[in-house]
């Protein structure tokens, strides 16, 4: 569907989004490919936190916030009553930022991901713990500042890899986006409405605080990160069958790199490293699909 | 007595925290430093098109398919654009912002394709509803004249168009072969504009057929000659029969009149018109040798011109100046020429070519066309006007020494080219207005110009100026090319070289619709809102909205955090940025 | 129809009959018969419910918590390390008023680790805003999570109903299984407010700010302290129904008593025997089981204190640093009643140590031959 043809709109003006975020552009598009029938279940995190401070909210859509380590489980629950209740047809979004997913939360969303519970769970990714000040988390990626991998101790182990997590779980459909391709986003968020079963939707979140970089460049870097191959764009479906979505051409990762200041502290020959890991991560995912040829 | 206090009213709590209003009442505005606003900009098509054409504008619509509309846009501001999109050398072209993505988009070529589409579609021009009681008289028929007529008989004034030669249309007749512009689309151009309504005098020549004082019953006269004299070669045997200017020989040629060339013939220079010269020699069946005194990179005329010669494997001899005309029975038999080296760079700012002693060296030709220069002749104006040499002197608003007379093409000095002499007809025909019309002619001027230094536009006379578009021009630093996508324009189609030497057939075959429509796309439609969507699809806080009339988006400036996320996805550069105070 | 059965296993049939129909749950010693048997339940159709096998205790909670905030009406159980694990949820499940029903079988939390009988476990979430009920039999127990989840829907606070692991749990008795229409007539469905729906939708749990916290806090206490009487008056009606009742407290042989043995769970069973003993002797002794925790029945306590001498309590938990809870919020309780009798404190059962006849024994003794107790708790059972 052309995002140009939605028409509903899920979040009110006046939210506490930091200028330029790109979180709320994720949630106000994947709340608009899914429609009025959804419940969202939230949790601690930057969404969370502007998830309205009582009588109002920036969200229309029914939502409940649950503690941070719980977004998995609380979505199962979500589903669990309104199958009881006899309602099959509203949609369950569970919604978490690298933090909840990656980290604190994975024992739930992995264990979620194993039962095959119905939900389409959205990860929204900033690479740190953005909400409680930038600090890292293991979705931040090798050579980045952040104020617990300060300068002289960047960070030293590369991102980890939670599609793969999910894949592992064989779940009907795990895929990525950005949104600086909003058409293919909303397609994904779809196609994931349209399945049943645990889907798992990761989508790249640039943070201009976060990351230090002007907030105007978000959509940028949010598209450089994808031509630069630093964030492919594909699908796989049952754990098995890799569909890619776009094959840049690929540009040098320092364009993706050189206008956000928390890789300004790269030492000689980090930059050259860096590249030499895209490249390889990206062999390692065109030889899936080669395995599994859609 | 204890005073009662005011009763605060309780908030409504549920018994758990759940939310019952949206967050509309946090105007996040109030975080903004940097404000984004809408304002369509000019594109740099608009500023560098002589004849003063909405560009932008035409080629949205073409590429919206609507051919009808672009020309409309088109003949708003010129009425020969199937002549210019044959003849013009674009320098539209060379301003567009696509050619530092990957190439300009073809304006020149999509100009022919719409102005061909429309004739042949039947659209012509509609004569005014109301006629003004004024009467303009114009002096040649060429671009400058025409266009005068055209947009003073647009306004509604009774024009008269005198002209010298049997034929209207001036250089773009007598001096452009047919190969380049075909006769019967100059006609059915002229005819376009003379149907609406303008008398038409041939053969008459002012200060001979006409006297001066005729035309001062004429509440405006524009006085557009052109330059039809050529710059002698000063060699001796120059008077020597064979030996011709190129002015000259072009206007027999184009006139359909034989000419004599012999076989070989020598033609001297190294502008258009020695081009042309050149290759209507090839098509009389002779065989041309170009001399140019300096090299092939310093040559004036068009890069497409000097290639299409090339293609048509003419010859060429560089850094020679003939120094001799060699006669026998007083008929041509060769040129003598001296070979030069390029000396320093000169006043005119190009390298002077100097003669190498004793390089001289003889071809033997049966003629000699001399095309290294045109003059205007002056001997036909009143004694107040008249000069020996140079141009035209005019203020900048055209207007001569004389009360009411306005002068404007190559008579006066403005580059020579087809498009700027259209567009000084069309500024005649504004200050001609202005004045019948006791306006402040000098400000309308001014107000109506494309920007800072781009040419005049009748529609932003008529508007008074310039509204909701700022003069800022759009560089291409200032696009988003994320959201275009490389596509090479496509190369020329031309007659195929072996059949072209056989007669004046038109070489440029150009557009065929399916290319036409693709290439109109290329056009960025830099600096104009195109309803793309993204500013809405990207703001973060909702901020910004379809207007009511649905022509653009408004940004609520209640919530807008200056993210300038719009400005910078915006492809076209319609969104600029301001401080806050 | 009577069943013989155990702890466990008349928590599921009280779970069934409540229609519970979301349950997600953890297995834990001495929890994992309920979970296994409400497995049971729902693979065969007894129970039409969704059973959620969550990975771990904080997701239970976390998914039976949003489940009640959908609507549905919801069963979890735990123990010890699983209740420990799950604090974060006790108290965002209070928090967000959501009438979950949880049975806790009472085991230590370690180090060192050991999975036998000791309220410790809950008594130290009773800061956690959920409403404690312990249980003395399998009868008792039934009962009680059918009536918890007419308390919880009432006072809309999470309720805890407490069996002593293993001596609760494992152990098997005759009980009386009612009538599914006599239990649908005493319990209707849930019908909450405010819930999940896009038909009305809110944000649930957004922040409070430090203008308003307070006053979320302030209506929970209220709800709390109102409890106490829903509690009474559930009760009763379950009594005129089923004819079996138990109040907040369950007096023994307590009308002309002058010294009175306060406890919870099932050392009030061993306990009658020797009051029993006692009785026969002509001391004038009885016995309280304390079956309401949370709210903490002060008033009533205050009330039914009031013409005793010594109150003896006996903790089959200890807080470390400070002493047996129980006797804390007696003591408490009891600090501004106008009379009041001596508190003798004493400690035994931890980790599931046999409270014997001999154990309660020992305790009278020294209750009946002490004028005054000491003023810290006595350790009973400790090998020196």
């Amino acid at each position: 569907m052309n995002a140009k043809e939605l028409l509903g709109e899920y979040l009110h003006s006046g939210h506490g989004c930091c200028p330029g975020c790109a979180m709320p552009i994720i949630i106000r598009t994947a709340f608009q490919a899914l429609g009025e029938r959804t419940i969202t279940v939230i949790t601690a995190g930057c969404f969370g936190t502007i998830s309205g401070t009582f009588p109002t909210s920036p969200i229309k859509l029914a939502t409940y916030n649950t503690p941070f380590a719980s977004t998995g489980a609380a979505a199962s629950g979500v589903r669990a009553a309104l199958d009881m209740l006899g309602d099959t047809t509203t949609t369950v979004l569970a919604v978490g930022g690298d933090g909840a997913t990656f980290d604190i939360g994975i024992q739930a969303v992995s264990a979620a991901a194993e039962r095959n519970d119905d939900y389409i769970y959205l990860c929204y990714d900033n690479e740190a713990y953005m909400n409680t000040g930038i600090q890292r988390s293991s979705a931040t990626p090798w050579g980045a500042w952040t104020t617990t991998t300060p300068p002289s101790n960047l960070k030293n182990q590369p991102k980890k890899d939670i599609v793969q997590i999910m894949v592992a779980h064989r779940v009907p459909y795990v895929a990525t986006g950005s949104i600086a391709y909003p058409e293919d986003f909303i397609r994904k968020i779809q196609k994931a409405k349209e399945t049943r079963g645990f889907k798992f939707i990761y989508v790249f979140s640039p943070c201009p605080v976060g990351w230090r970089f002007s907030s105007e460049l978000t959509i940028r870097l949010a598209r450089l990160a994808v031509q630069t191959k630093v964030f492919p764009l594909y699908e796989v479906e049952n754990g098995e069958r890799y569909i890619l979505n776009e094959e840049p051409e690929g540009i040098p990762v320092s364009e993706y790199l050189k206008p956000q200041g928390r890789f300004g502290f790269l030492r000689e020959g980090d930059m050259e490293r860096i590249q030499e890991n895209v490249d390889r991560e990206w062999q390692r995912l065109i030889s899936r699909m080669e395995r599994h040829p859609t | 007595m204890k005073k009662k206090k005011p009763i605060k009213k309780k908030p409504f709590l549920p018994p758990m925290s759940l939310s019952y209003e949206g967050t509309q009442a946090s105007k996040t505005g109030t975080w903004r430093y940097l404000t984004p606003t809408y304002l369509n900009k000019l594109a740099p098509c608009n500023e560098a098109c002589p004849a003063g054409e909405d560009v932008e504008a035409a080629m949205v619509l073409a590429g919206q398919e609507d051919y009808l509309g672009a020309w409309e846009k088109i003949t708003q501001e010129n009425p020969l654009p199937r002549v210019c999109g044959r003849v013009c050398f674009h320098p539209c072209e060379g301003a567009c912002n696509r050619q530092e993505f990957d190439q300009a988009t073809s304006i020149n070529a999509l100009e022919r394709f719409v102005g061909d589409h429309a004739f042949q579609s039947g659209k012509r021009f509609t004569p005014p509803q109301e006629k003004k009681k004024e009467k303009v008289a114009i002096i040649g028929s060429g671009p400058a004249g025409l266009s005068c007529a055209y947009h003073l008989a647009s306004m509604g004034y009774g024009v008269t168009l005198f002209e010298a030669l049997p034929e209207l249309g001036g250089v773009l007749r007598y001096g452009i072969p047919a190969y380049r512009l075909p006769k019967k689309v100059l006609e059915e151009e002229i005819d376009n504009i003379l149907s609406l309504g303008v008398e038409v005098k041939t053969g008459a020549r002012v200060g001979q057929d006409v006297k001066w004082g005729e035309l001062k019953k004429f509440d405006a006269v524009f006085v557009a000659a052109g330059a039809w004299k050529s710059v002698p070669l000063k060699v001796p045997g120059e008077e020597a029969q064979g030996v011709m200017s190129g002015l000259d020989f072009l206007q027999k040629a184009n006139s359909g009149q034989t000419v004599d060339l012999g076989q070989r013939v020598a033609v001297i220079g190294g502008g258009n018109t020695a081009m042309d010269a050149a290759r209507s020699a090839l098509r009389l069946g002779a065989k041309p040798l170009i001399i140019y005194r300096r090299t092939k990179e310093e040559m004036p005329a068009w890069e497409e011109e000097v290639a299409e010669t090339g293609e048509e494997n003419l010859e060429f001899i560089f850094l020679s100046s003939p120094v001799k005309i060699i006669t026998e029975n007083g008929k041509v038999k060769g040129v003598e020429c001296i070979k030069n080296l390029l000396g320093p760079v000169g006043k005119d700012g190009r390298r002077e070519p100097r003669p190498i002693e004793g390089s001289n060296f003889t071809l033997p030709v049966d003629a000699v066309i001399s095309a290294i220069g045109e003059t205007p002749d002056f001997s036909f104006l009143p004694e107040e006007l008249r000069k020996s040499a140079g141009a035209l002197p005019v203020d900048e608003t055209g207007a001569t020494a004389l009360q009411r007379v306005f002068a404007g093409g190559d008579i006066v000095a403005q580059p020579r080219t087809v498009s700027y002499a259209i567009g000084s007809g069309k500024k005649a025909a504004i200050a001609i207005d202005a004045t019948l019309r006791g306006k402040n002619v000098a400000e309308a001027l001014r107000s109506a110009h494309w920007g800072e230094k781009g040419s005049l536009s009748i529609a932003l006379y008529k508007k008074g100026g310039a509204d909701g578009v700022a003069p800022e021009v759009v560089k291409f630093s200032d696009l988003n090319p994320d959201y275009f996508k490389r596509q090479e324009r496509k190369p020329k189609e031309t007659l195929p070289v072996f059949q072209r030497p056989t007669g004046f057939s038109e070489v440029n075959l150009g557009l065929s619709p399916a290319t036409a429509l693709y290439e109109a796309k290329r056009c960025f439609n830099c600096g104009v809102c195109n309803l793309c969507h993204n500013c809405f699809m990207f703001c973060p806080d909702l901020a910004i909205t379809a207007r009511p009339d649905k022509q653009g988006y408004q940004i609520n400036y209640d919530y807008c955090k200056g993210c300038c996320i719009c400005v910078e996805e915006c492809p076209r550069g319609a969104i600029s940025v301001e401080v806050k105070k | 129809m009577k069943k013989l059965m155990t702890g466990n296993s008349a928590v599921s049939y009280g779970v069934v009959l409540s229609r519970a129909q979301v349950i997600s749950a953890y297995p834990i010693t001495p929890q994992t018969t309920i979970v296994e048997e409400l497995s049971e339940m729902v693979a065969d159709g007894r129970l039409p419910a969704k059973f959620i096998r969550v990975e771990s205790e904080h997701s239970a909670m976390a998914c039976a918590a949003a489940a009640a905030a959908t609507g549905a009406r919801v069963f979890t159980a735990t123990s010890s390390h699983g209740l420990a694990y799950m604090h974060e949820m006790l108290h965002w499940t209070s928090g967000t008023r959501l009438p979950v029903v949880m049975v806790n079988a009472n085991r230590a939390i370690g180090a060192p680790w050991s999975i036998w009988c000791e309220q410790g476990d809950s008594l130290s979430q009773r800061d956690t805003g959920w409403l404690q009920l312990y249980c003395q039999s399998a009868q008792e127990a039934m009962d009680t999570v059918i009536q918890a989840y007419r308390i919880a829907e009432e006072v809309l606070l999470p309720v805890m109903v407490l069996v002593d692991g293993f001596f609760l749990s494992h152990t098997s008795e005759p009980v009386d299984i009612p009538d599914r229409e006599a239990v649908d007539r005493f319990l209707p469905p849930y019908r909450p407010r405010y819930k999940l729906t896009p038909d009305d939708p809110h944000t649930f749990n957004i922040m409070a700010d430090t203008s308003l916290f307070i006053s979320f806090r302030h209506e929970a206490q209220k709800a709390m302290e109102g409890a106490k009487k829903v509690v009474a008056r559930v009760d009763r009606e379950f009594k005129s129904h089923f004819g079996r009742g138990y109040g907040l407290l369950e007096k023994f042989r307590c009308a002309d008593a002058e010294v009175v043995l306060l406890t919870m769970g099932t050392a009030a069973s061993t306990a009658r025997e020797v009051i029993d003993h006692y009785r026969r002797m002509g001391k004038k002794v009885g016995l309280c089981r304390l079956r309401l925790f949370r709210p903490f029945p002060g008033e009533e306590l205050i009330k039914f204190l009031k013409g005793m001498k010594k109150v003896a309590v006996l903790d089959r938990d200890n807080s470390l640093g400070a002493g047996g809870i129980v006797a804390q919020e007696l003591k408490a309780a009891l600090f501004c009643a106008p009379r009041k009798p001596k508190v003798f404190e004493f400690i035994a059962g931890l980790g599931g140590k046999d409270i014997t006849p001999e154990t309660i024994q020992k305790m009278m003794e020294i209750t009946l031959n002490n004028a005054n107790p000491t003023g810290a708790p006595m350790w009973l059972g400790v090998e020196e």
